[in-house]
């Protein structure tokens, strides 16, 4: 009973999703207070619904209830329990509902700290927001039902795709699907601003919390991802410019461009239009990263969930909310009135460069990554855009835009002193350079062009810090008036620059891994050895292990440097007996910022075995920067300017209900 | 129809609460711009704020105090000429909102829902399997993961496992059983069995070493003669693979289930063949008795057939399996059902039109085959 009850509620939360992308927005034109009072309402309606829906089939996995065909096709009784929580979205319908359960949980957000938005704007907001909703409510029931049965049920699950059966999965996606999905609600207020016919500098900042807490969760779930892929794939690389890396960083740059942009518009009421714009793109591109995972017209890593037949339903959403969202702009757009002018070297200019990198960023990964599909359909002629295409237009891209970087929040607003910026970071520019240099000769080798990435990596960094150091006037006051001028520096500026310097580290670590890494593909027999890093390892040969639900061979290592004993690694290759699927499970030692990668291949006739080391200097850098670069965003999210600007009835009503207390 | 009870509960609740905000008494309309005054007057504020710590010069305090004044007094204009909506009625939205809830409720969930399927959890289904052989089989082996010393259970396991084709876990059975309850006849021929059903019908040396350990205990075995015999046969000793399938031939009794095969193999091998006995189907072999001393005959070919069926089920859905295929016709040869055996090879063939191993079992059951000559 408890799995129909779950099924039911899915069900009705599309009647009531329905219900609440009609009568508000109706209510919103007519300025009627009880049809807008609906939106708030129905949105914790539909969040608790899809909620008990969610939490129904977690309890079916968690139970085993082979009776429900997608338990049955994606879980087994003897896994550990927690990838069967995990397993709960590691499939396409699962995983579909927790995108679902994601949109509705920004609603119901809204709805309760949206406090202090204008009705209509609320009314409009959450009225899109059910738009959305209805489209995947539809596309989960008829398409990717998780609630269908089994009479007789088997008496065994098919298990989990042995690859996703790992921690990182049970974060990745939830964390991923946060920033995608709450990309929806910066689209949900563009296009309730276009209906609405009105935009100013208090909507950018009413967005700006919801972008940012988005852009945070993507960014973490990028990282996460890409360290997931680093260590469970077994091939060493980090990022591989992979069609479904590609749909989940789109969004990101584009968020980013968006953050910046809503900045400038909550300040000077300028770049309006661009704005909304970007509002739209960003999630029409987390709405294409979607279609492109879950149609199946990839074929990579993410393969889980291929089904052509979903392909052409997500094709006709992504057609009815991008097409239509860009037609609202551009019948509504040109009523917007344009905002503040400022001079091409400010602060307003700098964030306009910025925009103008990231964008041009995004088109170029989104050729990259369109244009081998469009060229198949077209011709059948199968290509791979790779890593080199990426790294040529991408890379250059991003050469610019990092020097750029630290001159940002050093301008002023409107109008701004490029040459005593300049000057200001001489220093910084130099200091740079030389913490290069140290690098370089550090780990002695590598081309002459790395010292100049490690440069832009400090640059970044020093620049970060010396946002903050001449904000708070350090050097020219005195020690005690700096620090108090820094400690009254909005959340939002230290926010910005440990963004910013979240960004130099985890340049750093990419153009240290780029060019110092090394690769050796030896045979090993037992009691051989391999150096790498400066490291020797020595195999001690092969051991069978059973796991719960996989058989595995394993090989030990001991790692010694100098002639003693530093650490040792287990590296194995495992078979999931279930779906006899073998997996790799690489050995990785941390040294300090680096990694140790030790990646077992095939075994060869006398003994040997193939064996692949890394030494990935600084590879923890990459991800390490992502993670400053999340705290950054949350330090920003704390900024109190973001929770401001509630309507005075609600204060009041908070004294009358204190008073009533008392 | 305690689940409809539920359904109706939780469709009227809903339902309830979307048309509260019509029931209530017209609220105030608050003003539609304080939002927005408040933010910008916040940004004063914070300008003000910004100026005392010194973060900002006068000048560009000015400008940008002037710049918030102006959007400042634009929010509270507009609020001034903005209308109030008038009281109306909400008799349309009520019934809309009432009626649209059920109707789409029940609409989709009568088209999608299973409303007569109970939950079932697997360890409840554990607890009470009933005549469920594969939840049996489930159960079994629970027991044997926590008790892996129990013989008994291996021993039980082993044959189901060899009939429904999950060869690996067959020959770990019948190993284990050896190891914890001893050799016996049956269990040793079971091992070369599944080791021969393993290696696609080839006699490797493990299983003939099992089969003659197996006759040096008992030497009327029949299965284990059959493939001892067989394996001479593969290793090109004609005569000698005549003599022994001629052998078990005489000490069988004519109407042995086996003998259709060993007089096959007899001709094959250059022998004279004895007019073949009825086509009886086969029956039982010993290990399989065996396995099911504790269960009545009807039951266990229950069981085995259910096993079948659910192979049967499994390639219906991934037919691209050579393997599957293979079992599926040589598990209903066993059970003696000659139709479903031709069905599952000629299906196998359509998947697999060049397969000689299918060919090769076609000839072994003298099935003719479409498009290949016998």
């Amino acid at each position: 009973m408890i799995i129909e009850i779950g099924h039911y509620a899915l069900v009705l939360s599309l009647a009531v999703a329905l219900i609440v992308g009609v009568v508000p927005v109706i209510g919103a034109r007519r300025r009627d207070t009880a049809m807008m009072a609906l939106a708030p309402l129905g949105s914790l309606v539909l969040f608790g619904l899809v909620g008990i829906s969610f939490a129904v089939l977690t309890w079916a996995y968690a139970v085993s209830d082979f009776s429900v065909k997608n338990v049955w096709e994606n879980s087994h009784s003897l896994m550990p329990l927690i990838y069967k929580y995990s397993g709960v979205w590691g499939n396409h319908e699962g995983s579909m509902l927790l995108w679902l359960l994601i949109l509705v949980f920004f609603s119901a957000l809204i709805a309760v700290f949206g406090r202090n938005l204008p009705d209509t704007l609320k009314a409009n907001v959450l009225g899109v927001q059910a738009w959305i909703s209805i489209a995947f409510l539809l596309f989960i029931l008829l398409t990717s039902n998780p609630f269908l049965r089994l009479d007789p049920a088997p008496a065994e699950g098919q298990d989990l795709n042995p690859i996703l059966q790992d921690l990182g999965l049970a974060i990745h996606p939830p964390l991923l699907y946060l920033g995608y999905v709450g990309f929806s609600v910066s689209f949900s207020f563009a296009v309730a601003a276009l209906i609405g016919g009105r935009i100013d500098a208090a909507w950018a900042r009413w967005v700006r919390p919801w972008t940012l807490a988005a852009w945070t969760f993507l960014t973490a779930g990028i990282a996460m991802g890409s360290y997931w892929a680093y260590y469970e794939l077994g091939w060493g690389g980090w990022w591989f410019w992979d069609p479904v890396e590609n749909a989940s960083f789109m969004p990101w740059l584009a968020g980013t461009a968006l953050l910046h942009s809503s900045l400038v518009m909550e300040k000077r009421e300028a770049l309006k239009i661009w704005t909304v714009l970007l509002a739209i793109m960003t999630f029409s591109l987390s709405l294409l990263g979607t279609f492109l995972v879950r149609s199946g017209v990839l074929t990579s890593v993410h393969a889980f969930a291929t089904d052509p037949g979903r392909g052409i339903f997500i094709l006709c959403i992504l057609a009815v909310f991008i097409g239509g969202a860009f037609a609202l702009f551009a019948w509504r757009a040109p009523m917007l009135k344009a905002g503040g002018l400022f001079a091409p070297i400010s602060r307003e200019g700098a964030l306009v460069l910025n925009n103008l990198i990231l964008t041009v960023a995004t088109a170029t990964v989104l050729t990259g990554t369109l244009y081998p599909l469009v060229l198949e359909t077209l011709t059948g002629e199968k290509i791979s855009v790779g890593a080199p295409f990426f790294n040529m237009t991408f890379g250059l891209l991003m050469l610019p835009l990092l020097i750029a970087v630290p001159f940002g929040p050093l301008l002023a607003w409107k109008r701004g002193d490029f040459l005593g910026a300049l000057q200001r970071l001489y220093l910084v520019a130099g200091l740079a350079l030389v913490a290069g240099l140290a690098f370089y000769y550090a780990e002695n080798g590598g081309p002459v062009m790395a010292v100049a990435g490690l440069a832009l990596g400090f640059w970044g960094m020093f620049g970060a810090l010396a946002d903050l150091w001449y904000r708070a006037n350090f050097g020219k006051a005195k020690f005690s008036v700096a620090w108090s001028r820094l400690k009254g520096l909005p959340r939002s500026a230290f926010g910005t620059a440990l963004a910013h310097f979240g960004l130099g580290i985890t340049v750093l670590g990419v153009v240290a891994v780029t060019t110092f890494e090394t690769e050796t593909v030896v045979e090993l027999k037992q009691g051989m050895t391999a150096e790498a890093g400066g490291y020797s390892i020595i195999f001690d040969g092969m051991r069978e292990a059973v796991g719960p639900n996989f058989t595995e061979e394993r090989g030990h290592f001991t790692i010694s440097r100098g002639g003693v004993t530093v650490a040792d690694v287990w590296s194995s290759k495992r078979l999931y007996t279930a779906r006899r699927m073998p997996t790799t499970e690489a050995g990785i030692v941390t040294f300090g910022l680096s990694q140790l990668y030790v990646s077992l291949g095939d075994p060869m006739e006398g003994g040997g075995i193939v064996v692949r080391v890394w030494w990935k200097p600084f590879i923890l850098c990459i991800w390490g920067g992502a993670l400053v670069m999340m705290i950054g965003g949350f330090v920003s999210l704390s900024d109190r300017r973001l929770r401001v600007g509630a309507p005075t009835r609600r204060v009041k009503a908070v004294k009358a209900a204190l008073e009533a207390a008392e | 129809m305690v689940l409809w009870i539920v359904l109706a509960i939780l469709t009227a609740g809903v339902a309830a609460i979307l048309i509260l905000p019509f029931a209530r008494s017209a609220r105030a309309v608050p003003a539609e711009h304080a939002g927005e005054i408040a933010v910008y007057r916040d940004q004063l504020k914070e300008l003000e704020r910004d100026q005392g710590l010194g973060l900002i010069d006068a000048q560009q305090a000015d400008y940008a105090r002037a710049e918030i004044g102006r959007r400042l007094l634009a929010a509270a204009d507009a609020d001034a000429e903005g209308e109030t909506s008038k009281p109306s009625r909400y008799g349309f939205t009520t019934v809309f909102v009432t009626l649209l809830l059920p109707a789409t409720g029940l609409c989709l969930y009568l088209m999608l829902g299973s409303p007569n399927l109970p939950a079932q959890p697997l360890e409840a289904r554990l607890a009470n399997p009933g005549n469920n052989i594969a939840l049996l089989v489930a159960k079994a082996e629970r027991h044997l993961a926590q008790n892996p010393s129990d013989g008994a259970g291996w021993d039980l396991l082993a044959p189901i496992y060899y009939r429904s084709m999950r060869l690996g876990d067959a020959e770990l059975a019948y190993r284990n059983a050896i190891r914890l309850m001893g050799a016996s006849p049956a269990r040793l021929a079971g091992l070369g069995e599944t080791l021969v059903a393993a290696s696609d019908g080839v006699v490797t040396e493990d299983a003939r070493v099992s089969f003659e350990e197996a006759l040096r205990l008992q030497p009327d075995t029949p299965n284990a003669r059959f493939y001892i015999a067989l394996a001479l046969e593969q290793s090109g000793k004609r005569d000698e693979a005549r003599t022994a399938f001629e052998a078990l031939a005489k000490d069988s009794p004519a109407d042995a289930p086996w003998m259709e095969l060993v007089s096959e193999h007899i001709a094959r091998n250059g022998g004279t063949v004895p007019p073949p006995t009825s086509s009886a189907p086969a029956g039982p072999t010993q290990e399989e008795m065996r396995a099911a001393q504790q269960m009545s005959e009807s039951d266990r070919r229950d069981m085995i057939r259910g096993m079948v069926e659910s192979l049967a089920a499994k390639m219906q859905e991934d037919p691209n399996n050579l393997e599957g295929w293979l079992q599926l016709t040589r598990s209903y040869a066993v059970l003696g059902d000659r139709e479903k055996a031709e069905a599952a090879l000629k299906s196998g063939l359509k998947q697999f039109p060049g397969s000689g191993e299918l060919v090769a079992l076609a000839q072994q059951m003298g099935i003719a085959v479409e498009g290949v000559s016998q």
